[in-house]
């Protein structure tokens, strides 16, 4: 075939167009309305992950004896990939979501306010009556204004300090005894002298957005995050500057394992013990206890020092929800599926036995096995562990529609100072200022 | 579809029944937009919609969950993006240096293929060829567990000759190298196949002339070969260029554009803004700035590899 030049260069621009330009359409605001349709029938879809969408599949031959009408089925979309689904889903204009959404506390707001109504108002279907039903600081995330209601709270994850009991002991260490983050520092290098074992891991090269995990919880313990509470910027704060410069001592002293791989990476450095801390909120304790079943006894809890002498050892580190898709046509009925989960103590009490996730509803906690010891957890009440930081007083926090670039800025700081060995104070300061320009956010310092 | 197109001549159709010939003729000339309307109607669907709607998109901010007019904002913002640089330089450093390695290797890999000295070639072909049918997905996530610095087998296999732990993908420039290597793993074998294609459309009389001119195995190859194969040498390198320029999956999977960004391409930061900061009006002018790139690149190299005749 004899193709002149031009025409060649004709096709490779529109296919050069086409390569780069395709996939970003149907990509505006403006939702499509959905509507209440019979509370007692209907078709409903529920997308979640993992360990949550098993149980809430478990929950439902007990839904259906209440509802026979409204059939459920739950997708287990995976984490992350759910985010990017929920998000090309809205971006149609909701064409395609499912009816009840699993949501975290990291996403939530940023669907709220970049596609404003795509999530259904749960006051209209009830749901002002669970106001107090929840643990304290939860309400102010899932209805900002006070009146709308975007969703549900499902989990509260209070900061957790899982460590190997057998690795303190072979150290010399008292793990009870650690007020601060600076006796985690020195107790850190006990243990490496002692037993050759890291104290802790991080994703250092941030391969996963969870590498900023211990930062984030040591911000929050100190009862700040990456914006306050006016939305200003706070990645460069004092508190900011504390929690990395922390972070790089530890690494420093070669404290610090490297988990870059994402979570089999983790999984894998638990099952061979390379590091005799876990510092992971609550819902990780479930995770312990399933991938290494033959450690059952060498590991304890408790909650995570304080930073600074005297500080709180409490922090609420991460919530998910439930939230209803303003797009569906079966709102009343999957607000029945969702009232059942979250608002029914015995479905979160199964949930807990199943897969330790901390129920948000306060009124679950009164079931025994919140207060059962744990023969895992070397006979401690873990339960009564993580209730007690759920009880304390917890500041609340307000992650913004631009939390995902915040972590960005931040992870590709912590990432600089870990492996280059770079100043704290002057990555954090670079990292407040790329957040300003791309977000028009003031820094507050 | 039953009007005959054999006959040259139509038969006269009877008179009050059948098509007229007019009427025939019109059907005729109309058969072949039929055929091509689905696929012309797809096009416009899903290509021509999309990219205009992703330029007005471009000009557009979202303020408060609206979409608010921003004019070329978008497009001025990119010049002051320290990350858009820093993409655009990773995405240029990949094309500068993995891409020639690759062709180089993919040539003299279809010069090895192409060897009458070759036994069981169809094996080798289809061994070198594999690694492109391998789906993008798959072959980064096997790669990014064998490149894992402390549980990979890459690792453990260079531990075992006495070669210590290499942080292939959690040093900044052993990312860009790892990136490099996967991807050169994966394209070389393709593009060997296009230039093996056309080194067999050369004739054997020229290096029998060659051979009785006196070349050596080098002369040949550097002026008969060489030659023969800049068309496909054309192809290849603007294909790569334009898969280069959109490289999306591997450094996505494997690093997920890091450590600190050395391995962010255009492609990964383009879907950041889109899908994790919702941005949507800058992911499309970064979308259009990449098309561009695409275009004028292609041009450079039509221009310079392209028949001078």
């Amino acid at each position: 075939m004899n193709v002149s030049r031009r025409r060649v260069m004709g096709l490779g621009g529109a296919l050069a167009a086409s390569a780069g330009l395709g996939g970003l359409t149907g990509c505006s605001s403006g939702a499509r309305s959905g509507s209440a349709g019979n509370p007692a029938k209907g078709d409903i879809t529920v997308w979640s992950w993992a360990g949550p969408a098993a149980e809430m599949r478990a929950l439902v031959p007990k839904f259906n004896k209440l509802y026979p009408g409204i059939e459920v089925t739950v997708q287990d979309i995976g984490n992350p990939a759910i985010w990017d689904k929920i998000t090309t889903s809205m971006a149609a204009n909701g064409a395609g979501l499912a009816d009840v959404l699993h949501i975290g506390v990291d996403y939530l707001p940023a669907y709220t306010d970049r596609f404003p109504g795509q999530l259904a108002d749960l006051s209209r279907l009830g749901a002002g009556k669970y106001r107090t039903a929840f643990a304290d600081g939860l309400w102010g995330t899932v209805s900002r204004d006070g009146s709308r209601v975007d969703a549900l709270p499902w989990e509260a994850n209070s900061g957790g300090f899982y460590y190997r009991a057998d690795v303190f002991e072979d150290a010399g260490v008292d793990a009870d005894a650690l007020d601060t983050w600076d006796d985690v520092v020195e107790a850190g290098l006990k243990i490496k002298k002692k037993t050759g074992k890291y104290l802790l891991g991080i994703d250092k090269p941030a391969s996963q957005q969870d590498s900023a995990n211990l930062f984030q919880l040591l911000l929050q313990l100190q009862g700040t995050m990456y914006f306050n509470l006016d939305g200003d910027i706070m990645v460069s704060s004092p508190e900011a500057v504390r929690a990395m410069t922390l972070i790089k001592k530890m690494n420093d002293a070669g404290l610090v394992n490297d988990i870059s791989g994402g979570w089999n990476a983790l999984i894998t450095s638990i099952k061979s013990g390379t590091a005799a801390v876990l510092p992971w909120p609550t819902w990780f304790g479930g995770v312990i206890e399933d991938s290494v079943p033959d450690q059952a006894g060498l590991w304890r809890v408790r909650l995570p020092p304080a930073v600074r002498r005297g500080g709180t050892n409490a922090a609420t580190v991460n919530s998910t929800h439930l939230a209803i898709s303003g797009t569906s046509h079966h709102q009343a009925a999957a607000w029945k599926f969702v009232e059942f989960v979250l608002t029914r103590p015995q479905s979160q009490v199964q949930i807990y036995k199943a897969k330790g996730i901390a129920p948000a509803l306060m009124g679950a906690y009164e079931d025994p096995v919140f207060h059962q010891p744990s023969k895992f957890f070397s006979g401690q009440h873990k339960g009564e562990v993580f209730l007690k930081a759920l009880n304390a007083d917890s500041p609340a926090f307000n992650y913004t529609s631009d939390y995902a670039r915040a972590l960005k800025a931040v992870t590709d700081a912590q990432t600089r100072v870990l492996l280059r060995g770079a100043d704290p104070a002057t990555e954090l300061r670079g990292a407040a200022d790329q957040l300003a320009a791309q977000t028009a956010r003031k820094v507050a310092r | 579809m039953t009007t005959t197109v054999t006959k040259t001549r139509p038969a006269p159709a009877p008179q009050g029944k059948g098509p007229r010939p007019r009427s025939r003729l019109t059907a005729r000339r109309l058969a072949p937009y039929a055929f091509v309307f689905p696929a012309a109607l797809l096009f416009a669907v899903f290509k021509l919609y999309p990219i205009g709607w992703s330029f007005v998109l471009s000009l557009f901010k979202s303020v408060d969950g609206v979409d608010t007019y921003v004019g070329f904002d978008n497009y001025g913002r990119l010049f002051r993006d320290p990350l858009f640089w820093t993409a655009l330089k990773n995405t240029g450093t990949i094309l500068l240096i993995q891409v020639p390695v690759m062709l180089a290797l993919s040539t003299g890999l279809a010069v090895a293929l192409n060897s009458a000295f070759l036994r069981a070639r169809a094996i080798f072909r289809l061994g070198f060829f594999l690694p492109m049918v391998t789906g993008l997905v798959a072959y980064g996530v096997i790669f990014s567990v064998l490149l894992n610095q402390q549980y990979g087998l890459v690792n453990w296999l260079l531990s075992n000759v006495g070669i210590g732990e290499v942080p292939w993908l959690t040093d900044p420039l052993w990312a860009q190298i790892s990136l490099g290597l996967v991807l050169t793993w994966h394209y070389t074998g393709y593009n060997a196949v296009i230039l093996l294609a056309r080194l067999q459309t050369i004739p054997g009389e020229l290096y029998d002339a060659a051979s009785v001119d006196g070349a050596g195995a080098w002369k040949s190859f550097r002026h008969v070969t060489l030659p023969g194969l800049r068309p496909a040498i054309l192809l290849t390198t603007v294909l790569s260029t334009i898969g280069t320029l959109q490289i999306f999956d591997e450094p996505f999977i494997l690093t997920g554009g890091g450590p600190d960004n050395a391995t962010l391409t255009i492609g990964v930061y383009l879907y950041q803004n889109a899908f994790t900061y919702f941005d949507f009006g800058y992911a499309s002018a970064i979308a259009y700035v990449l098309a561009v790139l695409i275009g004028v690149l292609g041009l450079i190299q039509f221009r310079v590899l392209g028949d001078k005749s």
